[in-house]
């Protein structure tokens, strides 16, 4: 029984796998699908923190902690 | 009763759907019907019997389609008179991005729609761009997956060869 249990569980989890069909990628190349939408914004933030922070480099942006460059 | 009820279940379960069989060089063209896009009315693929046929799938998104769709227009071109022609059965989600697309890459082909995927699902496309080289008498003839320069040179070659039978 307890085996039955098993299986069925493992069933019930394989049910939870979705397969994109190759034409159905377009949801995948969407904007809102990309790691980071907006790199400018994301690269403004990151130089902001920066200088604020005075973290050179940990934001991975060059300079020092002015906020000049 | 309970373990038979858990097998029971257990089928029901694992009964994914079987995949399509791929159609592949040698196999008959799926005989199936799609709406036009550029003009009002279905195409039935059955009715293109007789001609050498370029079913191509393509859609907005896809990278090499960029490629692939002035090329099947410039080989539409060169020969239609003779019998050849292009289905472009599109994939896009949504409308705008494909009139967008075709405002920069227009063709003169014949475009069909795919909204409830039977057309894609008929033809098990496996990647996109995908297209089918269909021979005269409605049989896959050669099936391209992707779309580079060597694509085209070997396509124009072969529909040469299939323009050579007559119908």
């Amino acid at each position: 029984m307890s085996r039955g249990c098993a299986l069925l569980l493992v069933a019930l989890a394989l049910t939870g796998c979705a397969t994109v069909e190759p034409w159905q990628r377009g949801y995948l190349a969407k904007p809102a699908m990309a790691l980071e939408p907006a790199p400018g914004m994301a690269k403004a933030l990151d130089k902001t923190y920066a200088a604020k922070e005075a973290a050179s480099g940990g934001g991975a942006v060059g300079g020092g902690g002015c906020g000049c460059n | 009763m309970a373990s038979s009820c858990t097998k029971w279940i257990l089928w029901g379960l694992l009964a994914c759907p079987l995949a399509a069989a791929a159609v592949e060089a040698g196999s008959p063209a799926p005989k199936i019907t799609a709406a036009r896009l550029n003009e009002p009315g279905n195409l039935v693929f059955a009715e293109l019997r007789g001609q050498v046929v370029y079913v191509d799938f393509w859609a907005s998104w896809c990278v090499p389609c960029v490629r692939s769709m002035p090329a099947l227009r410039t080989l539409y071109g060169k020969y239609r008179e003779r019998g050849f022609v292009v289905i472009g059965v599109n994939k896009d989600m949504e409308a705008s991005e494909r009139e967008r697309f075709l405002r920069r890459f227009p063709v003169s082909f014949p475009l069909v729609l795919d909204a409830d995927d039977a057309v894609a699902k008929a033809f098990a496309v496996k990647t996109m761009p995908s297209g089918y080289l269909i021979d005269r008498a409605g049989v896959v003839r050669q099936v391209h997956q992707g779309f580079t320069v060597e694509t085209e040179q070997a396509l124009a070659k072969q529909i040469e060869v299939l323009l050579q039978d007559k119908p």
